[in-house]
């Protein structure tokens, strides 16, 4: 079972990354500034974020790459089935469900793109 | 893990050093980058530090480690460091599951008056079955390192930027995904081994009921699926941030992206990881695209087995053959990471609007093409010899 | 085996507090990526359990891109007004003793559930990974075909209706 593998290697990253940062933090010198922590904003005065308005077009992306994805992921069995279908002579069955189901996804996308849902600006 | 304490243990150590292997491959890559950027545009570059300045990166490792640190009075603290941290770990799991040479089988073995093995030692940090999607599973998860450096910095620029680039990654991860699928279908198997196991000798393929033979070209999936192996590559330069691709850091609009407020050891945690999804990517396309560790029109199998007549010592032998095969997976690999750099100092960065237009309306329906097209043609060669 | 049921136990209780952590704790970012682990540790659940394309499925679509949109969306709110507006008043009292009751009604429910029953009796049958991965793949494109393709109309309404909802009012591309 590869998971005891996984683990133990995130885990041993995760620490070596935090120890080079401990370190870091003990080895460096400390010098008290307070314009040094402010955010770094090219050197102009600091603009406080109070409603940084930022754009939908993010969440929508996000949204359509969810739904997207979900239609990818329900390709892989079926790429790792096809040609067992094939030697069982369903190979025709499969083929065509497969083309519905990227017909609809394929339509989708073509709605998308001409709502102009993609597009940025 | 393994069965005993022998086992276990190499498994323990394999995994560390293909860790350590991304994070000393990191000064060297970056060496590179310097200096194939300064051989680009006519300059000398780090010339000074060890030979060729070869030594640069270290000096400038030690140097981070003695910067101050620091955490911005509007950053979250927690977030802020767990940043850089989570950034090594996606990169490295996925290349773990990632096989770099030929198994390496050792014979039964008398050590402290107890009988050990036989053992086969994959050359990877773990043979996954479902290998791929293994991988692309916890490359998805490298949006997190961007979201939380963006928010725990508090700086406006840093969320601007993060969000910039995990739409970017996200956006290109369907084209990637749709590129691995028609590789899937090609293959018949998830697991990369057997994908690198399919590539051997010369190309043969069936068509029509009949063998049609290239002998003096190799079984390699390139020239089964070049639109794939063109899209992958060009998604995991969108992956992992890389000119053209590089809109998250756009020093124009965004002063460094999700990084500014990031400097010192951070950054260059940053940096392994970045370099580290490289890496993966190259890994991936010698493994799908190249025949993974295989010398080209050489069957493993023969190699082991000349080797252990000419050795004597069968354990020897695989352990020789799994190293050679590793030499050569070393070399496809750097290729493909020098192509990286090339590419980095010769296209100039993309729009937003064009780089998400590219995704999007391009490669997407390029590779969903590509996916049907392949099953279609799997589909009438594979009835033919039926019929 | 001793270390996989060690696993076993280490990968339940970080889902476990993941899970608690994402309801206790107040900041809703915090909240999120809390979520996430969980559901890092449920994808590690699903590796105990053999079910390897189900894990690799759950790292895609779940901690890859569902919680990757929630921590999204998070950021472009102004949160401190959420706080507010969900840690006082009759309402979210309300909301708090239900979530209590439901709580406690979901535990007890399990727990009897898991009283009536009886352990599995004899070998367990179990097919190597990769054969399990394609008697999924086997089995939803012959018998549940119809599930399928209905899964795509699906996700086609909720793409149409996530493009609708954006742009319907408000926000910074409103009309045109």
């Amino acid at each position: 079972m590869p998971l005891g593998g996984v683990f133990f290697i995130a885990l041993f990253v995760a620490l070596f990354g935090a120890f080079l940062l401990w370190l870091a933090s003990r080895l460096g010198v400390k010098v008290n500034d307070p314009v040094k922590f402010e955010s770094y904003e090219c050197g102009l005065p600091v603009e406080e974020r109070k409603d940084t308005k930022i754009s939908v077009k993010f969440y929508l992306t996000a949204i359509l790459f969810i739904i997207f994805d979900i239609e990818v992921i329900f390709m892989y069995p079926w790429a790792l089935t096809f040609r067992d279908f094939l030697k069982g002579g369903f190979g025709l069955f499969s083929l065509i469900a497969m083309a519905a189901f990227v017909g609809i996804f394929v339509f989708g996308l073509f709605w998308e793109i001409r709502s102009k849902a993609l597009e940025w600006d | 893990m393994g069965q005993d304490f022998v086992e276990v243990s190499i498994n323990v150590l394999k995994l560390i050093v293909i860790f350590l292997l991304i994070v000393q491959a990191v000064p060297v890559l970056v060496w590179l980058e310097r200096r194939g950027s300064a051989l680009i545009q006519n300059r000398l570059g780090p010339n000074r530090v060890g030979w060729m300045g070869l030594m640069q990166l270290l000096a400038d490792a030690v140097k981070f480690l003695f910067k101050e640190e620091f955490v911005p009075e509007k950053g979250i603290k927690v977030l802020y460091y767990a940043a850089p941290v989570v950034a090594l770990i996606p990169a490295t799991l996925a290349f773990c599951a990632i096989p770099l040479g030929h198994p390496i089988k050792v014979e039964a073995f008398h050590m402290l008056g107890h009988s050990w093995g036989p053992y086969v030692f994959p050359f990877q940090g773990y043979d996954m079955n479902i290998g791929i999607v293994f991988v692309l599973g916890v490359s998805s998860l490298a949006a997190y390192s961007l979201l939380l450096a963006g928010w725990g910095s508090g700086n406006k620029y840093s969320l601007l930027g993060a969000l910039r680039a995990s739409s970017q990654v996200i956006s290109y991860e369907l084209a990637l995904g749709l590129a691995v699928v028609s590789m899937v279908l090609f293959y018949g198997t998830l697991n990369l081994s057997e994908m690198i196991r399919q590539q051997q000798g010369v190309l043969v393929f069936q068509a029509f009921g009949q063998m049609i033979s290239v002998p003096w070209l190799p079984n390699w999936g390139i020239f089964y699926q070049p639109i794939a192996a063109i899209l992958f590559f060009a998604a995991t330069f969108a992956e992992s941030n890389r000119l053209p691709f590089d809109l998250p850091e756009g020093e124009a609009e965004l002063v460094a992206g999700f990084h500014v407020e990031y400097g010192g050891f951070k950054m260059l945690l940053f940096f392994i990881g970045e370099y580290g999804h490289m890496m993966v990517a190259s890994a991936l396309m010698t493994v799908f695209f190249f025949g993974g560790y295989q010398i080209p029109f050489v069957n493993p199998d023969e190699v082991y087995q000349n080797l252990t007549l000419s050795l004597g010592s069968s354990t020897l032998a695989s352990v020789v053959t799994g190293f050679l095969h590793h030499l050569v997976f070393f070399l496809k690999f750097a290729i493909f990471l020098w192509i990286f750099i090339q590419v980095r100092w010769t296209l100039p960065r993309f729009r937003y609007d064009q780089l998400m237009d590219l995704g999007w309306r391009t490669m997407l329906p390029w590779a969903l093409g590509n996916t049907m097209v392949t099953a279609l043609v799997i589909f009438i060669l594979n009835r033919s010899v039926g019929g | 085996m001793a270390s996989e049921s060690f696993l076993f136990w280490l990968v339940a209780l970080l889902t476990m507090a993941g899970a608690l952590m994402t309801v206790t704790l107040t900041n809703p970012i915090f909240c999120a990526l809390s979520l996430a682990v969980t559901m890092v540790g449920v994808s590690a659940l699903f590796v105990t359990l053999d079910a390897y394309f189900l894990a690799g499925v759950q790292l895609i679509v779940y901690a890859g891109a569902v919680m990757v949109l929630f921590v999204m969306v998070l950021m472009l709110f102004d949160l401190k007004h959420e706080v507010k507006a969900f840690t006082r008043g009759i309402f979210s009292g309300a909301l708090k003793i239900a979530t209590v009751g439901l709580t406690a009604g979901l535990v007890s429910g399990a727990i009897f559930a898991t009283m009536r029953v009886s352990p599995p009796t004899g070998e367990p049958h179990l097919a190597p990974a990769n054969d399990l991965t394609a008697a999924l793949g086997q089995l939803l494109y012959s018998q549940y075909v119809f599930g399928f393709e209905a899964l795509g109309v699906l996700l086609l309404v909720v793409a149409v209706g996530a493009v609708a909802l954006a742009r319907s009012k408000g926000g910074t591309h409103a009309g045109s």
